[in-house]
C-alpha cells in the first residue's frame, strides 16, 4: 500500500516553473528521501503534500484518499524552518500543536523527555537557540505517535551530537515501522537511513525507488598489488566475462561488473593463478553522493 | 468550533501584548465617554439656554446614539490588537503550521472571524454597560420615555465595529506586516474621510455616502449640538436612508469575506 502517491505535480512561481510532472509513490514502512541540491523544488513538492502550497496542476493523495485536514492530523511534519509562537513557551506551543492534531496533552511530556526539553519546556521559545527549536518542532512532529512523518531538513541548525541523535532518533522510528518522508541536500544523511529515494533537480525528478534499485549494477569491486602491477591486472581483467569498465586509481583498480558475474574470491583465485597476490580486495557500493553528482552534473 | 476557539484561546492567553490592547480596547470606551461627558458638563454655562442650543446628549434616550458615536472614534484601539493577532501569525509563520497541524484553510479564515465577532461582542457589551451607567448619571429620563428608546444605536455600533474591523483584518490579510497594516488602516480611513469630503462639497456627489467607511459613519450621526447643525429635512433623510445604509453596510460585510475567503484558501501560504 502507497501511504502518499503524487501524480504530475508541476508548480510554477510566476514564470518560474519550481516542479514539473513530478510523480512517485510512497510504499507504507518506508524510509523515502527526496534528495536534491538546494532550490532543486524539495520544499516546494512538501508544501504541495501539506497543503500550504498549491500546485499549479498535477494531484496527489495520502492513504489512498483525496489530501483532506483529517489527514494531516495523522501525519507529523517538520516543514524548512520551526514555525511556533515565540512569545508563548515551548510547552503552550505543543499544547496548540496537541489542540489541533486533536491528540490530548498528555503525550507532551514524553516527546519533550524525547528530545531531552523536558528543562525548558517553561522557557519562551523565543529565548530558544536554533538547535532548540528545531528540537521543539521535531517534538511537534512526534505528538500523538503518528504512523508517517513528514521532515525537510531535519538536522538543519543542529550540532554534530544533534545531527547524530536525529538520525539516531530517525532510525529507532523506522524499525517502530513508520513511514519517513525525508527532504535533504545531505547525501550522507540519506544514505545512512533511507530505504527509498527520489532525486530531484531543478523541478524535474530524475529517478525514484528503492535505494537497491536505484544504485542497482553499481557495486565495484576494488584490487590492489602495488603500483608496478597495476597495468597488469587491468591487462588480465578484461577478458573477463561480465566485466564492464575497469578504471585505475593511483593505488587500485576498479572494476565495474554484471552484478551476477560478480564473486571477489573467484576474482582473487584467477589473479593468484596468474601470478599476482592481491594486496588489497574490496567490493565497494558505489556512494550514492557519486550517483547523485552524475545525474545532476 | 469548540477546538478551534480553544486554540484560539491557548495562542492569546499567555500573550501579554494581547491583554494590554484589549484592556485598552475596553477601558477606552468608559474613559473616553467620561472625559467627553465632563467637558459637556463643565465647560458650557448653565441654563435653559444652554440646554436648548446644547441639548441633553448624556440623556436617555439620547445618550445611546452619544455613546455609540463617541466609542466609533475609537476603532483605531481593537484596530490595532486586529491587526497584531493576524500579522503574528504571518510573522511568526505559524498559519502554516497551524495547517500543516491538520486545520484546513477555511478553518483556520473561520477562527480568525469567530475572534473578530467576539472582539465586536465585547465592544458592543462595553458600550452597552457604559451607555447605561452614564445616561443613569445624566439622569434626566423625561416622562413617557423609555431609557431603550434609542437602543437601536447599539445595533448600529455593532454593525460598525464589524465593518471596521473587516477592514483591519483584512488590511494584515493582504499586508501582513503589523506596522505597515496599521499605517495603511489609518492612511485609509483619513484618504476616506477626505475623498467624501471633497466629493460631497465641491462636486455634490451622493453616491459617497456608500463607501465602505461613510456608510457605516452615516449609521450614527453626530450626535452633538444636534439642534443648530442638523435641520430636520437632515433627519428625515436619515431615517429614510437608514435601511439602504443598513443593507449596504451588510454587503460590505459579505464582500470582505468573499475577499478574505479566496485570498486565504487560494494563495501560497
Amino acid at each position: 500500500m502507497n501511504i502518499l502517491s503524487i501524480r504530475g505535480v508541476t508548480k510554477f512561481y510566476g514564470p518560474i516553473r519550481a516542479l514539473h510532472q513530478v510523480s512517485f509513490d510512497v510504499p507504507s514502512g518506508s524510509v523515502f528521501g527526496v534528495l536534491g541540491p538546494n532550490g532543486s523544488g524539495k520544499t516546494t513538492l512538501l508544501g504541495i503534500v501539506m497543503d500550504v502550497l498549491k500546485a499549479t496542476s498535477g494531484s496527489y493523495s495520502w492513504f489512498g484518499e483525496p489530501p483532506s485536514e483529517r489527514q494531516r492530523r495523522q501525519i507529523g511534519t517538520l516543514l524548512e524552518t520551526p514555525n511556533c509562537y515565540h512569545y508563548l513557551s515551548g510547552e503552550e506551543n505543543l499544547k496548540i500543536a496537541a489542540a489541533i492534531k486533536q491528540r490530548g496533552e498528555k503525550d507532551i511530556p514524553r516527546v519533550l523527555e524525547t528530545v531531552q526539553l523536558t528543562e525548558r519546556r517553561h522557557s519562551k521559545f523565543s529565548t530558544y537557540s536554533l538547535g532548540m527549536k528545531q528540537r521543539l518542532a521535531l517534538a511537534s512532529c512526534l505528538l500523538g505517535d503518528p504512523k508517517v512523518l513528514v521532515f525537510d531538513e531535519p538536522t538543519n541548525g543542529l550540532d554534530p551530537v544533534g545531527i547524530a541523535e536525529t538520525r539516531e532518533l530517525i532510525k529507532q522510528l523506522a524499525r517502530e515501522g513508520k513511514t519517513i518522508l525525508l527532504a535533504s541536500h545531505l547525501l550522507d544523511e540519506v544514505e545512512k537511513v533511507c530505504t527509498h529515494v527520489a532525486i530531484l533537480q531543478k523541478g524535474h525528478l530524475l529517478m525514484a525507488g528503492h535505494v537497491d534499485e536505484v544504485l542497482t549494477n553499481e557495486d565495484y569491486i576494488e584490487l590492489g598489488a602495488g603500483a608496478p602491477a597495476l597495468g597488469e591486472i587491468q591487462r588480465l581483467l578484461q577478458p573477463l566475462p561480465g566485466v564492464k569498465q575497469v578504471k585505475t586509481q593511483e593505488e587500485h583498480v576498479q572494476v565495474y561488473f554484471d552484478k551476477e558475474a560478480m564473486d571477489p574470491s573467484e576474482l582473487n583465485r584467477y589473479f593468484f593463478e596468474k601470478g599476482i597476490t592481491l594486496k588489497h580486495l574490496q567490493l565497494r557500493k558505489r556512494s550514492l553522493e557519486s550517483k547523485f553528482m552524475e545525474l545532476t552534473k | 468550533m469548540r477546538n478551534t476557539l480553544w486554540v484560539e484561546w491557548l495562542k492569546v492567553r499567555r500573550y501579554r501584548t494581547f491583554w494590554i490592547l484589549l484592556a485598552m480596547t475596553i477601558l477606552s470606551i468608559p474613559g473616553w465617554t467620561y472625559f467627553l461627558f465632563d467637558r459637556m458638563k463643565n465647560s458650557f454655562p448653565k441654563g435653559k439656554t444652554a440646554t436648548a442650543v446644547l441639548g441633553s446628549p448624556f440623556a436617555f434616550p439620547d445618550v445611546w446614539q452619544t455613546v455609540s458615536w463617541n466609542s466609533s472614534l475609537l476603532f483605531i484601539v481593537p484596530a490595532i490588537l486586529i491587526i497584531t493577532l493576524t500579522t503574528n501569525e504571518f510573522t511568526f509563520r505559524t498559519q502554516r503550521q497551524n495547517v500543516i497541524d491538520g486545520w484546513s484553510r477555511k478553518q483556520f479564515m473561520g477562527a480568525k472571524l469567530v475572534e473578530l465577532l467576539l472582539l465586536s461582542i465585547k465592544c458592543t457589551a462595553v458600550v452597552f454597560i457604559t451607555t447605561l451607567v452614564f445616561g443613569g448619571l445624566a439622569n434626566k429620563v423625561q416622562p413617557g420615555v423609555s431609557i431603550w428608546d434609542g437602543s437601536r444605536f447599539l445595533f448600529f455600533y455593532f454593525v460598525q465595529m464589524l465593518s471596521y474591523s473587516m477592514i483591519a483584518f483584512l488590511m494584515a490579510l493582504l499586508i501582513r506586516r503589523a506596522g505597515l497594516a496599521i499605517a495603511a488602516f489609518l492612511i485609509y480611513m483619513l484618504m476616506e474621510e477626505i475623498v467624501v469630503a471633497v466629493l460631497r462639497n465641491l462636486y455634490k456627489l451622493n453616491g459617497v455616502d456608500y463607501l465602505p467607511e461613510e456608510v457605516t459613519d452615516r449609521l450614527i450621526p453626530q450626535p452633538y449640538l444636534r439642534k443648530v447643525l442638523q435641520s430636520p429635512d437632515e433627519m428625515t433623510r436619515w431615517q429614510h436612508h437608514l435601511p439602504i445604509y443598513l443593507l449596504v453596510a451588510l454587503l460590505y460585510l459579505i464582500i470582505y469575506c468573499v475577499i478574505a475567503g479566496r485570498r486565504f484558501t487560494t494563495s501560497d501560504l
